[in-house]
Parts: C-alpha cells; structure tokens; sequence
C-alpha cells in the first residue's frame, strides 16, 4: 500500500465532509484507479460522479488520464470552477 | 513585469494596471470583476471564494504565457480575490498593456474566459435564506 493526500475544496469538501485527507491506495494505481476508490469511500461524491460533474487533479495538474500514482501523491477532487 | 497573485485583502484597480506598464507600450486595458448584487432575480449577500491554491497560481501562470503566445501585448497582471467579498467588492483584475489597443482587448476577453473554466477557484453565493457553491460551466482542458 501507499499513502497519498486527498484534498477537497467548495462543494466536494461540502459532500467528503473534510477539506484534506490522508489515504491508503495499493500501489501501481493509475489515477482512474485510484479517484474510483475515492470517490466510492465517500458517498455524498458518487452522484456528482455519476452526472460527470467532477474534475480531478493529480500533484496539482488536471488529469488527462492513465497517470500512474507514487507515495506521497497529492490528488484533488472537484467541481467545474467558477471564480472570476 | 509580468503577475499572477492571489489575496485576502482589496485589491487596488488602478495600480493593478500601473505595475504593468512598459515603455513600448501605447494601451492598457483592464477588466474589474466584481460582485453582482443580483443573479438571476436573486439577491446575493456576499460571496465566498475558495481555490485550490497553488494550483490556482500554476494555472494562472500558463494562462499567461499562452496569452503572450497567442495575442501581440507585452504584459499582463492578475489578481484574484479569495475569502469573503461584499456587493461591489472587486474579485478580479485582469490587466493586459499592449503596443496597440485591440490586442489588449482580445487578451483581456480571452484571459478571463480561461480563467473562469481552469483555474480552480470557486465562489459560494450566499443569499438571506440559503447558500450554494456555483458550479462553472464544464471545462476543456487545453
């Protein structure tokens, strides 16, 4: 196993609970992997999962996808942005 | 000199576009975010800013070499707001100095469109009966 960070912010943090989390993951997950377990730990998640409302970020770079994840990891977890 | 800042505190319009400025420069233009009192028939009481930090920082920084890339200015300077903001309050200034007028304009219109669907910074409208975390219009990634 390997440990990596989870941060949440706005609404995800709102439905996770928490803003930042630690997390055990089996090591060689790829981030499709590793978002999937996430997301199903925390239930509030899995309906804006479902309608694709998510957007993930791994060592603060949006995910395009097949990333392999390492220890120390820090993933993100949220929704479509809305600042300005 | 170029700049991408985020902070807690007001943020200054006019110097926003002062620090800027270069020699061969003959136009500035700036855009003045602020908060809307009204949104759809709804009265907002203030607004809630949270981001992603340096994530946000990262993201705003390419948006900035893209936008040189891409338009004929010089330089460019933005700060974002974060935390609480009053009715009025500015959120974001974008400034974009420019040897001619229109390349500025074309910037400054392009940079905040990227800026509201890829930096991860969200705002939460809080009205007198209820909350709600706006939810952007779902990005493209580059």
């Amino acid at each position: 196993m390997m440990k990596v960070t989870v941060l949440f912010f706005g609404a995800t943090a709102d439905e996770a609970g928490t803003v930042n989390t630690e997390f055990d993951l089996p090591a060689d997950s790829s981030s499709e992997e590793a978002f999937d377990t996430i997301i199903s730990t925390f239930p509030g998640l899995t309906a804006n999962r479902d309608r694709g409302d998510l957007l993930y970020a791994l060592n603060r770079e949006y995910v395009s996808g097949g990333e392999e994840i390492k220890e120390g990891d820090e993933l993100a977890v949220f929704t479509a942005v809305s600042g300005g | 000199m170029d700049f991408y800042e985020l902070t807690t505190e007001p943020i200054d319009v006019g110097e926003n576009a002062r620090r800027i400025v270069p020699q061969e420069c003959g136009a500035t233009v700036t855009l003045d975010g602020y908060v809307r009192r009204f949104t759809n028939g709804r009265e907002t009481e203030y607004l809630l800013y949270d981001a992603y930090e340096p994530m946000a920082v990262k993201e705003m920084e390419k948006l900035v070499a893209k936008a040189k890339d891409k338009f004929e200015i010089s330089n460019i300077g933005i700060v974002h707001r974060l935390g609480r903001l009053e009715i009025g309050e500015t959120s974001v200034v974008i400034s974009v100095a420019a040897p001619h007028r229109r390349a500025a304009f074309e910037a400054c219109e392009w940079l905040i469109k990227e800026l509201k669907s890829k930096v991860p910074i969200w705002k939460k409208e809080v009205y007198s009966d209820g909350e709600v975390w706006v939810e952007g219009s779902k990005q493209e990634k580059d």
